[in-house]
């Protein structure tokens, strides 16, 4: 390892290797060798001038937006002694476990094996297939939220790669246009001077997603919200549109690398949230406004919504029928379904069920993963 | 290094920068240096029109060598990248070959020799003699197969080419990529690279990219438009303008003789705002009345 020339500076050495490690405890995606790179980058600029080294070490230890804002503060409490922290900082929480280090869970009083070291991996594992199965109305807590969060982005890289599996058998090279290349051939007596080359041409599959955002879905329109997100981060080509007594486009929103200036975005968006719902008419809109860039023959448009309309079912039925027209599939996730006793028997969903090739349950992220799989391979 | 020697090397950096017309702020500044001392790669991220195409090119100019630019798109593969074989002249150094007495393998190795290679931009950039600077822009544009080729480039600084064998770089260039956030980047790609988020210009710093960029324009009406712009921006827009915009608008302001942004000349600036405005939903949202209340702020 690299050491600072002054006697001095070992400590400086010290605190500076430790650095990496606590952003990594942070959930930052810093690697094993940062700490060589750390004093290196300490040498060439020194730790004399607190600024120069913050800049510098941003710079290098920083790989994306959201670390780049909260690097100012984890730098502080690293540097500034009396303020250093011991523990990750807790909204981080979620982040870190994405690296295998699962942040302690709070053991129930009394039972103190909770706490031993072998078993946090196991415990960690079977509160997330508990967290994959419960309802989203039921998840409130905001560990809850974030765990989840961390689940649907581990499941859209999942759909990524049955996605990129198709792409590479498609992208294999250009060819040679055989008869292009014989008929430019002529000129030059029979010899191929100039080649001709064949594109596959294809359109990328697409999904665009509806989300009602009205009163009676404000449990899950959140979480469908943040699925929205994932799936947008991770596959390449999804439109997702909000709609409750109208429609409102927010794929730009969902893809703004900063969570919180997205979250501002959408609720500057979303005016009208949480009151009716006019599925039907939003659906008019959807099909008259934006269909005709949205949506073309590789395309599954997904609703989600619990179907309950107080607009004319008469609508809603000829809006999907134009709609089946255009898209490949068209899926009603309904996060209803699941409920014991539940039947389609509102006049939204009695309209919709002729024109939908599936009617799903969306109410936890377990009965999503076993749908969306399907949904993206139908479209290849 | 002393701290003193490494803030004046900031401050003269700085001041290059700006001589050459970027006002860097010191953490960019900072991160260029550093760019130097450890041969890495400078993501820059950040919304459109920040201004980040705009550090590879000044820093090109402050370093007096060469922009080679790779401009991402969609359906970008390799070849397009790095390089290609001039196809019609292998066939035609073939046929005047037919009656040479070399062996195939020496007249193979003739035809696939550099004499026929095209260098496409990421070969040119490590084939140079004195470093350039190598822009990849826009490389969330491209799939991420082809990031996944840039990765051996950015981190060992050599190509493979299968009949030619590997390519080291002469000279390592300075690498700059931009991406506007349109796709998530790999890990790999941003673990290689240092890294710098580039936001909206605040007002001071706007003002002096204004008074920089556009001299013509008087300091009180420079005052006027980086204030009206960054009013527009605090505004819920699809497309917020950037710098380039602001410029163009100073640009159309000064063309039309319009020397003061006010209440009273909404009607003419109205006449200039597609210079900043660039959606038709965005432009809806500037009736005159908002106009002429952003001009009153100003």
């Amino acid at each position: 390892m690299l050491t600072l020339a002054a006697p001095l500076e070992a400590r400086a050495t010290a605190r500076l290797a430790g650095f990496p490690g606590f952003l990594r405890a942070n959930g930052f995606m810093v690697g094993g060798g940062d700490a060589v790179t750390v004093l290196r980058a300490a040498q060439c600029v020194g730790v004399l001038d607190p600024q120069l080294l913050r800049w510098s070490l941003r710079a290098l230890l920083c790989g994306r937006c959201d670390e780049w804002r909260r690097f100012d503060g984890l730098f502080d409490a690293w540097f500034l002694p009396p303020n250093r922290w011991q523990r990750p900082m807790q909204r981080d929480a979620a982040k870190a476990q994405r690296h295998g280090e699962w942040p302690e869970l709070p053991a129930p009083a009394g039972n103190e094996t909770d706490r031993d070291e072998d078993l946090r991996p196991r415990r960690a594992a079977s509160r997330r297939d508990v967290l994959s199965s419960t309802d989203f109305r039921f998840l409130t807590e905001r560990d809850s939220v974030l765990e989840i969060e961390l689940l649907m982005r581990r499941f859209a890289r999942r759909l990524q790669r049955i996605r990129l599996r198709r792409e590479a058998h498609a992208h294999v090279g250009t060819r040679l246009d055989l008869p292009g290349t014989i008929r430019r051939s002529v000129a030059s007596g029979g010899t191929p001077f100039h080649l001709a080359w064949k594109e596959r041409r294809r359109v990328r599959p697409r999904l665009v997603l509806l989300i009602d955002v009205s009163r009676s879905m404000a449990p899950y329109s959140f979480f469908y919200l943040r699925l929205a997100r994932a799936l947008g981060a991770e596959l390449p080509d999804i439109r997702s549109f909000i709609f409750h007594t109208r429609l409102t486009p927010v794929s730009q929103a969902l893809h703004d690398p900063d969570p919180w200036r997205a979250q501002e975005q959408l609720h500057l968006l979303a005016q009208g949230w949480g009151g009716g719902t006019r599925i039907g008419d939003s659906l008019v809109q959807f099909e008259r406004e934006e269909a005709g860039r949205a949506v073309h023959s590789r395309t599954a448009l997904l609703i989600l919504s619990d179907g309950y309309d107080t607009g004319d079912p008469r609508c809603l039925s000829d809006a999907l029928a134009q709609l089946r027209r255009r898209a490949r599939r068209i899926v009603w996730i309904n996060p209803l379904c699941q409920r014991p006793g539940y039947a389609p028997i509102c006049q939204g969903m009695q309209a919709a069920l002729p024109h939908l090739d599936l009617l799903a349950p969306g109410a936890d992220l377990a009965s999503l993963q076993a749908v969306l799989p399907d949904i993206v391979a139908a479209l290849a | 290094m002393t701290a003193t020697g490494r803030a004046q090397d900031l401050a003269g950096l700085q001041q290059e920068l700006a001589q050459a017309g970027y006002i860097a702020e010191p953490p960019l500044a900072a991160a260029l240096l550093l760019m130097q001392d450890l041969e890495r790669p400078l993501l820059l991220e950040g919304d459109a029109g920040v201004g980040k195409t705009e550090v590879a090119k000044v820093l090109a100019s402050v370093r007096g060598t060469r922009l080679i630019r790779l401009q991402c798109y969609e359906g970008l593969d390799a070849h397009a990248a790095m390089y290609e074989w001039n196809y019609q002249r292998q066939l035609l150094a073939i046929k005047l070959l037919e009656h040479d007495e070399r062996g195939i393998a020496q007249k193979e190795q003739d035809i696939f020799s550099e004499r026929y290679l095209l260098k496409r931009p990421l070969l040119e950039a490590i084939a140079c003699e004195q470093p350039p600077v190598l822009l990849i822009d826009e490389v969330d544009r491209a799939d991420e197969a082809f990031e996944a080729y840039l990765l051996e480039l950015l981190s060992d600084f050599q190509l493979s080419i299968p009949e030619l064998g590997t390519v080291v770089a002469t000279s390592r260039p300075a690498v700059v990529i931009t991406s506007n956030g349109t796709r998530e980047l790999s890990d790999a790609l941003r673990r290689r690279c240092l890294y710098q988020y580039i936001d909206y210009p605040d007002y001071d710093k706007e003002l002096a990219i204004v008074r920089t960029r556009a001299p013509a324009a008087p300091a009180a009406l420079a005052a006027q438009i980086v204030a009206f712009v960054q009013g527009v921006r605090r505004m819920d827009l699809q497309k917020k303008p950037g710098i380039a915009e602001t410029l163009d608008w100073t640009a159309a302001l000064l063309r039309l003789g319009i020397s003061v942004v006010d209440k009273d000349g909404a009607g003419r600036i109205m006449d200039t705002l597609s210079a900043l405005i660039k959606t038709r939903d965005d432009r809806a949202a500037f009736p005159r009345e908002v106009v002429a209340r952003l001009a009153a702020a100003c």
